[in-house]
């Protein structure tokens, strides 16, 4: 069975390990930020930005199916362990398939592929914005501590057709974080012979 | 950064409890005290949620965070309650957020910091073994669980050798800040990454064999008081939602 050399073996999972610890911190200094109101809606664009160059080089690591999932499954099970609801879970076991189909279509090395995927797996990020659209009461009654002006300034940011704008936003600033990372793949880490 | 205190001594450590128990603990910190789930039908349960790390971090002798902890929850507390009602404006906005902030993810935080301090990489393992856990997950997340003292540790060093260099805020060359601080904490965090994986070839990770694992963990009277203390707020939670109130 092991012949095949499909299946993930324990160097593959300390990849998915180091990746997964890397983003784990930015996204916890990034995500700091929301506690300005106006940046709330800026991280879907500042998250899948600076989340390229991690994932990018991660790519060039993925060569068997299944990483990209188990990545996207620990970023969904470290949200949830962070209070920030099972929605980014839900979304994340999904996008994390689907881009994990995209990955492999392009037989793991295909660039632009590469590109592809860090858009699709960023939508993530857009699970952690779900609860303000489906129950906007319950998020708030949490969150009172705040104050009601971060509260009435975040109502007024989030309309409900925000909803599908922040999914295109951490769609296409995946793309756009995606071809960041792999510039700096090539600036830095292939001429350092790392990938 | 000081790395000791996310490091676990294995032979000082006061009161052991099963790491099972202590995610389990996290998960309720969580649910309860960041997602806020319960604060609309019982408020009191946040304060005694918040006083649970305190005394598990007492009990495990880590006296300097303990204390640490008390100090800076209870001064902030304090502003929230004494302050908050006096200011207006611009200012009432920024006292009441920082305190709403601090005083919301400070219990979870110290949690975290508890259980990382306190579990060893194996106990780990060897407790998400024991909950039929896939491998596939249980590596990745030992792996994670080992790398974040390391990557804040190599991240202080970066930044300080950055600000040498006059590359952080106030700098003359600040635009150049994430690249320059990104992709050096890439750069060694794939060294260490593939250093640890050749260690942990050695020891048999990934074979096909199923591996040993010598902690002894199970549960004792420690643990089956703690749960049944997490148990609370839970059943205070599903009697809320038939309508039961308690106070």
């Amino acid at each position: 069975m092991f012949k095949t050399n499909n299946k993930l073996k324990g160097k593959d999972l300390i990849n998915v390990g180091i990746y997964s610890a890397i983003s784990a911190v930015i996204i916890m200094v990034v995500a700091m930020l929301g506690y300005i109101p106006i940046f709330i809606p800026l991280l879907s664009v500042l998250g899948p930005l600076i989340l390229g160059i991690p994932f990018m080089l991660f790519l060039t690591k993925v060569k068997k199916f299944g990483m990209i999932l188990i990545m996207s499954i620990i970023m969904g099970l470290l949200m949830l362990l962070t209070g920030m609801g099972y929605y980014s879970l839900v979304v994340g076991v999904i996008t994390g398939l689907i881009a994990e189909f995209i990955y492999r279509s392009g037989n793991y090395s295909s660039a632009s592929k590469a590109v592809l995927t860090h858009g699709v797996y960023c939508i993530w990020i857009w699970g952690n914005f779900l609860p303000l659209f489906f129950d906007i009461e319950g998020y708030f009654a949490t969150r009172q501590d705040y104050g009601q002006e971060y509260i009435d300034s975040l109502t007024a940011l989030m309309p409900t057709w925000m909803c599908p704008v922040l999914l295109v936003a951490c769609f296409v600033f995946g793309i756009l974080g995606g071809l960041i990372g792999k510039a700096a793949v090539k600036k830095h880490f292939i001429k350092a012979g790392i990938v | 950064m000081n790395n000791r205190i996310l490091q676990a001594d294995v032979r000082n450590r006061g009161l052991v409890l099963d790491p099972r128990t202590k995610l389990l603990l996290l998960i309720t910190m969580a649910v309860f005290v960041l997602g806020g789930a319960a604060s609309s039908y019982f408020p009191f349960i946040v304060p005694c949620l918040c006083a649970v790390p305190l005394v598990l971090l007492i009990l495990s002798k880590k006296f300097r965070s303990a204390a640490l902890y008390a100090v800076v929850y209870s001064a902030v507390y304090a502003i929230n309650i004494l302050l908050a009602d006096r200011l207006s404006g611009i200012l009432y906005f920024l006292v009441l957020g920082t305190t709403g902030i601090l005083t919301r993810f400070m219990p979870s935080v110290m949690m975290g910091i508890y259980v990382v301090s306190t579990t060893t990489v194996s106990e780990f393992t060897a407790a998400m073994q024991r909950m039929h856990v896939t491998e596939k997950i249980i590596i990745p997340l030992s792996v994670m669980f080992r790398l974040f003292p390391t990557i804040a540790d190599e991240f202080s060093s970066i930044n300080a050798a950055m600000r040498m260099r006059g590359i952080s805020f106030g700098g003359k060359n600040w635009t150049k800040m994430l690249e320059y601080r990104l992709i050096p904490l890439m750069t060694c965090s794939v060294q260490i990454g593939s250093e640890l994986s050749a260690a942990a070839l050695t020891r048999g990770l990934g074979g096909e064999v199923k591996r040993t694992n010598v902690c002894n963990i199970g549960f004792h009277l420690q643990d089956i008081i703690a749960m049944l203390l997490c148990a609370l707020p839970y059943v205070g939670l599903i009697l809320g939602w038939f309508g039961v109130k308690l106070i």
